[in-house]
């Protein structure tokens, strides 16, 4: 977990985002939906994006789990959470952690994407405040930024 | 959420003895694979395997070591496990050249997240995401006697092949996989059997219950797919009612194989139109032996939509069907 | 008019609390964690209308884990912000003489989602099997969901005297306004034209669902519950309990957005607060996503019949609108449907029937009445601009309201707007003079919107404070639903006690800590709580300036609760959308190909989330024009697509770029000339986009949301 190993006995039904939140004290990601229909819960599990509210904790056996307290780094916060400071790309901040997660994998992978392919990676993370323009422009400035 | 129990089988035949056990001690029990949608029904109670309740008993196949690769045999066929992921079959640089339709199917299914944890067999597999069905009303696909649809709201639902059920098959990878004529392997209590892609799904008149011939000891363990032939050109189309992370309005899985300009032979299969992924051979074989012009493919899209009977609010597919197939074929051919 | 660039106001600020929202520290009302607590959950109905017979309890109790159920037999709490009052911003009086009243648990249930019962437990689980277990009987009554058949003579009734909604004075009166001479506009009129236009109902759906936490200290009540207003949630609740307001503290500091529908209070806050004086442990009411769609409200359909009277020339000589708003079987809001304000002419008759009916009730979302009218009154004139020969912009700038003797203005821009927005557009190289004659299968068209939307300013407190180190706080009861009220309260406040925003800490959200706020709705935080911070900022500079900043462990404060008037003129923000669509005439996709919102909000304060205020409200408002509905069975009265999944929310993939600009004024009002930003951005957009489709392919599409199945139906 964010790089640290956890032993924790877990009931078969915890979804991961409980075990997060009510568990091991990592509220950042949130619960939306609890459906698998708004990516406010999105981490990463070997990387990937997924949705944990839709995986159960047992099944993240063994993974590595990636979280948004993960993402800053000896108090240094990464370029994408920089980039979304700059840009603004928080309005109520509820879905932010969710699209920083798919955001990271995505730069991660493809370090230097079209504003398309950011649309279509971050297609699962939904914001109602639908301040997606400047999301995807976060996105964008954080792949230049962390290319240079 | 409920409570209830998940086991880890370390083998198949553990993974059917779960299920075994769990019905014997009088507990419900599911299958899961990724377990995205899985869940949800678990969450909101909605029966997944009729005539149980919501399950008491998870198997997870996840654990299962060796039932989510992708191999490729000498022949030029593939066996894809059926816990593959539909983000490693959408990414598989293989199955985008040999089969495009079921990558690019894979890749249009729900959202990156969703991909990344469910499964071929998952998707194959799923329940309907009928509105009723899903909303918990005592459906004929919960277990009741009625479908609310046939008088009620009935935009998404099916124009071919519905009665007394009227939902539409929800997965995207069906329809590729039908026009590729795969092959599909199934576990179960006494071995494996294996089923033709043409005769695993099941219409809800033969079995209103169910949307295949799995029974309830049974899962999806893997697909096999022959080796394309030369000249093979396939793709995928799902028209959507947001651009993204919804079920197919209508999709067609189109899958042709091309002589220089003429097409030698052609599969067709419609996504989101009837209770299983719906073959439409009176346009396939209008293409057979044919130059493809834009004259010809408007006639497979009219063709494609012959004996269609829409209900009060879905008549829309009708127009639909007839300009993807129509586009896709035209699109198909004009690809080098 | 030129504006004089100031120090801070005006540049682009990120939001002070921006550090928190990336990292995941900001705390949302789920992520408090109170020693002991317990969960609940809410049972709600699944029939439309019922008698309920009886409840039995006793299973769910036995449950292990189970501390507490409650059900209208155990408590008969009235919520009465869920009638036509509600805050101070209402009238209190109203409760006690609302014939039509809500109670926390009602019974009858008078629409499916409906709460019945509740449930504390040791943890969320427990609660959610323990509801499953309370066995409820019910006699079915007759259900009615259409608000034209609820006022047919013969519908079911939901209340006694009928589905017609009361009034505050308890009369079934429309909502209506008359000017000028209706008869006479219409006998000046060289045509007239009848039409009719529907929309559905939206849900805000903002992305946090709702949640109540609730404990008592002694007779005082700590309730952390995420609201559009910790002062009026306060008052709301201390009324339904019947205690006093300093008997309560409401706590709030981030939420995950509101749009109207976290105003004030909900009647979660009234179970939590009584689960938790049954256990005497804090209860934290959690609701699932699909409680909360069909538990809080959205947007009311309307059903709009309008007849307008034209002349040769293309003014309009008189409007009349009949309409209905379907409320759901409660009245949480007005009803009230907008948009007529927004032509000059003289001769109008409105008439707005708010109807009860079995569906979950409707209330505030972002600019309430507005986008239901400006769709229906601007497809309208649109398409009588095209019947009387004008270009939809001519037309425009022929009839808006213009400052008149008897209406000034405190500044007027709506003829800037629409011709900026009409020039960045491109609007004579996108609109075509013969709608549909884009030749081809893809067409494209243009089309577009404008409206005006009044920046009130009410009552309002804040207070500042400077120790001897220099350093500022401001004490303010503002909650941060998203448009960064925290960050514009620092930035006004360092502007003008003229030192640098991190000179000034804030308190917020707090109602022990914080003075009268009138709320997060109406875009009127910044123009009113930032006015009375702009006026305590400014006697606090004065006092330092008489004696000096503050010696040793002394502090000198100041306070301020403007009542500030627009001077007897309007003052009204003012835009002008522009959108260019493309029509997949064979497969049914309208896609979005250019969007130019130009506005006036006065002097912008901070460019860079105000844009986004826009943008934001835009997207939405295409959203609602393309995809939101709730659809309901008519044989069951079931809703059937409620969720982010069911009504189509749009996503990335779908959300077009947005060209925002700003024509900035000063009218020496409110806090340096700002006005409100947050809610005009959502008008314009349904009626735009409509208009767009029609320049594109001669179809009139008068029922929204416009689907792609509603396309192809249409141009089948």
């Amino acid at each position: 977990m964010n790089g640290s190993l956890h032993q924790i006995e877990v009931e078969d039904r915890w979804t991961l985002i409980e075990l997060l939140r009510d568990h091991l004290e990592l509220t950042g990601s949130k619960i939306g939906c609890n459906r698998g229909e708004c990516g406010s819960c999105t981490v990463l599990v070997d990387g990937e994006p997924v949705y944990s509210c839709s995986t159960l904790a047992v099944w993240a056996d063994g993974q590595d789990v990636l979280t948004v307290e993960g993402l800053e780094k000896d108090g240094q916060l990464s370029v994408l959470q920089q980039a979304f400071m700059e840009h603004n790309a928080p309005q109520c901040g509820f879905c932010t952690s969710g699209q920083l997660m798919s955001a990271t994998a995505l730069l991660e992978e493809n370090p230097e994407p079209t504003v398309d392919e950011v649309r279509h990676a971050l297609a699962g993370n939904l914001c109602r405040c639908s301040n997606y323009n400047a999301i995807v422009e976060a996105v964008m400035d954080a792949s230049r930024t962390g290319d240079a | 959420m409920k409570t209830f129990t998940n086991q880890n089988p370390g083998t198949v035949d553990e993974a059917i003895g779960f299920v075994r056990t769990a019905r014997e001690d009088g507990h419900s029990v599911s299958f899961a694979g990724g377990g995205t949608d899985l869940l949800q029904l678990v969450k909101e109670r909605v029966v997944n395997r009729s005539g149980q309740d919501v399950p008491d008993v998870l198997v997870n196949l996840k654990s299962l070591e060796g039932v989510d690769q992708v191999s490729f045999n000498s022949l030029g066929g593939v066996a894809i496990g059926g816990l593959t992921t539909l983000s490693n079959l959408a990414n598989n640089s293989r199955i985008s050249d040999d089969y495009k339709v079921l990558a690019e199917a894979a890749g249009q299914v729900g959202t990156p997240q969703i991909r990344n944890v469910g499964t071929l067999a998952g998707n194959v597999c799923q329940r309907p995401w009928c509105w009723y069905y899903r909303n918990g009303l005592p459906c004929y696909k919960a277990g009741g006697n009625e479908c609310f649809s046939i008088v009620g709201e009935n935009q998404l639902h099916a124009i071919f092949g519905g009665g007394p059920s009227f939902i539409v098959h929800p997965s995207d990878v069906a329809p590729a996989l039908v026009a590729l004529d795969a092959s599909f392997n199934v576990a179960g209590p006494s071995g494996n059997r294996v089923i033709s892609s043409s005769d695993f799904f099941v219409l809800p008149r033969d079995d209103v219950q169910h949307e295949n011939v799995l029974s309830d000891e049974e899962f999806l363990i893997s697909v096999d797919l022959p080796a394309p032939s030369n000249g093979l050109k396939s793709a995928y189309h799902k028209v959507m009612d947001r651009d993204a992370w919804t079920h197919a309005l209508v999709s067609a899985a189109i899958v042709m194989e091309m002589d220089e300009e003429i097409c030698r032979s052609a599969k067709i299969v419609l996504g989101g139109v009837a209770p299983v992924p719906w073959r439409v051979p009176a346009a396939e074989e209008l293409l057979i032996g044919n130059v493809v012009t834009e004259e010809l493919a408007r006639s497979v899209g009219a063709a494609a939509v012959a004996g269609a009977r829409p209900l009060a609010k879905n008549a829309y597919k009708i127009p639909l069907v007839r300009g993807v197939v129509a586009r896709t074929v035209l699109a198909l051919a004009a690809t080098v | 008019m030129a504006i004089d660039p100031l120090k801070t106001v005006g540049h682009d600020i990120p939001r002070i609390d921006a550090y928190e929202r990336v990292t995941g520290k900001a705390t949302y009302n789920r992520d408090i964690k109170l020693p002991g607590m317990l969960y609940a959950r809410v049972l709600r109905s699944n029939v439309p209308h019922a008698n309920i017979i009886s409840i039995d309890t006793s299973r769910a109790e036995a449950l292990p884990g189970v501390r507490a159920v409650i059900t209208h037999e155990t408590h008969q709490l009235i919520y009465g912000s869920g009638s036509i009052s509600g805050g101070r911003q209402y009238n209190d009086a109203v409760k006690d003489i609302t014939r039509r009243l809500r109670h926390m648990f009602p019974n009858p249930v008078r629409f499916v989602g409906q709460p019945v019962a509740a449930v504390a437990a040791v943890n969320r689980h427990v609660a959610e099997e323990a509801i499953q277990l309370i066995e409820v009987s019910y006699e079915e009554l007759p259900f009615v969901l259409d608000p034209e058949e609820a006022l047919q003579p013969g519908a079911p009734a939901i209340w006694p005297d009928g589905n017609m909604a009361h009034d505050d004075q308890n009369r079934q009166e429309p909502i209506g306004s008359q000017s000028g001479d209706i008869e006479a506009g219409f006998q000046q009129a060289d045509h007239i034209f009848e039409d009719r236009y529907t929309t559905a109902f939206v849900q805000d759906a903002q992305m946090e669902p709702r949640s109540a936490l609730a404990h008592w200290e002694g007779e005082k009540l700590i309730l952390h519950t995420p609201t559009q207003g910790v002062s009026n949630c306060r008052h709301d609740n201390a009324r339904d309990l019947g205690i006093d307001d300093h008997q309560i503290q409401v706590i709030c500091k981030y939420m995950g957005g509101g749009f109207g529908d976290k105003n004030g209070s909900y009647y979660f806050d009234l179970i939590a607060a009584m689960l938790s004086k049954e256990t005497n442990v804090p209860v934290m009411v959690e609701l699932s996503r699909k409680d909360d769609w069909l538990g809080t409200h959205g947007r009311w359909h309307t059903v709009q019949d309008y007849k307008v009277g034209v002349a040769d020339d293309g003014t309009v000589t008189a409007i009349q609108m009949n309409a209905l708003s379907g409320m759901g079987p409660y009245l949480r809001r007005s009803g009230n449907i907008g948009g007529i304000d927004a032509y000059g002419c003289p001769n109008v008759d409105r008439k707005i029937y708010p109807v009860h009916t079995n569906r979950m009730v409707s209330g505030n979302f972002r600019a309430p009445q507005y986008p239901q009218g400006y769709f229906g009154i601007q497809s309208f004139m649109d398409n009588i601009a095209y019947e009387v020969g004008l270009d939809p912009v001519e037309f425009a700038l022929k009839n808006m309201r213009k400052p008149t003797e008897e209406e000034p203005f405190t500044n007027y821009s709506l003829d800037q707007c629409i011709e900026q927005g009409a020039e960045d557009f491109g609007w004579r190289e996108r609109w075509r003079s013969e709608p549909g004659s884009d030749p081809g299968i893809i067409k494209r068209g243009a089309g577009m919107g404008f409206a005006i939307f009044n920046s009130t300013v009410s009552p309002s407190s804040a207070i500042v404070r400077v120790d001897s180190s220099g350093q500022y706080t401001l004490f303010v009861g503002v909650t941060d639903i998203g448009p960064g009220a925290k960050t514009t309260m620092s930035l006004i406040a360092a502007e003008a006690l003229d030192v640098g925003v991190s000179d000034v800490d804030i308190v917020w959200g707090d109602t022990d800590r914080c003075p009268y706020s009138i709320g997060e709705s109406g875009a009127r935080t910044t123009t009113s709580t930032g006015y009375a911070v702009m006026q305590a900022a400014i006697d606090l500079k004065e006092q330092i300036a008489a004696k000096g900043l503050p010696a040793d462990d002394e502090v000198l404060i100041a306070s301020a609760t403007p009542n500030p008037s627009g001077d007897g003129r309007r003052r009204a923000c003012f835009g002008a959308h522009f959108v260019e669509v493309e029509i997949d005439t064979e497969l049914g996709h309208v896609g979005i190909k250019k969007y130019v919102a130009v506005h006036e909000s006065g002097r912008i304060l901070n460019p860079l989330p105000a844009r986004d205020q826009i943008r934001g409200a835009v997207q939405q408002g295409i959203g609602q024009a393309l995809h939101e509905d709730l659809l309901y069975d008519v044989r069951n009265g079931h809703p059937l697509n409620a969720g982010f999944y069911g009504a189509r929310h749009i996503t990335h993939v779908d959300a077009p770029e947005i060209e925002v600009s700003f024509i900035e004024t000063d009218d020496g009002f409110g806090p340096f000339g700002g006005k409100t930003v947050a809610e005009m951005g959502i008008i314009c957009p349904p009626s735009a986009v409509a208009n767009a489709i029609f320049n594109a392919t001669g179809i009139r599409m008068k029922d929204l949301p416009i689907t792609r199945e509603k396309m192809l139906e249409a141009l089948a």
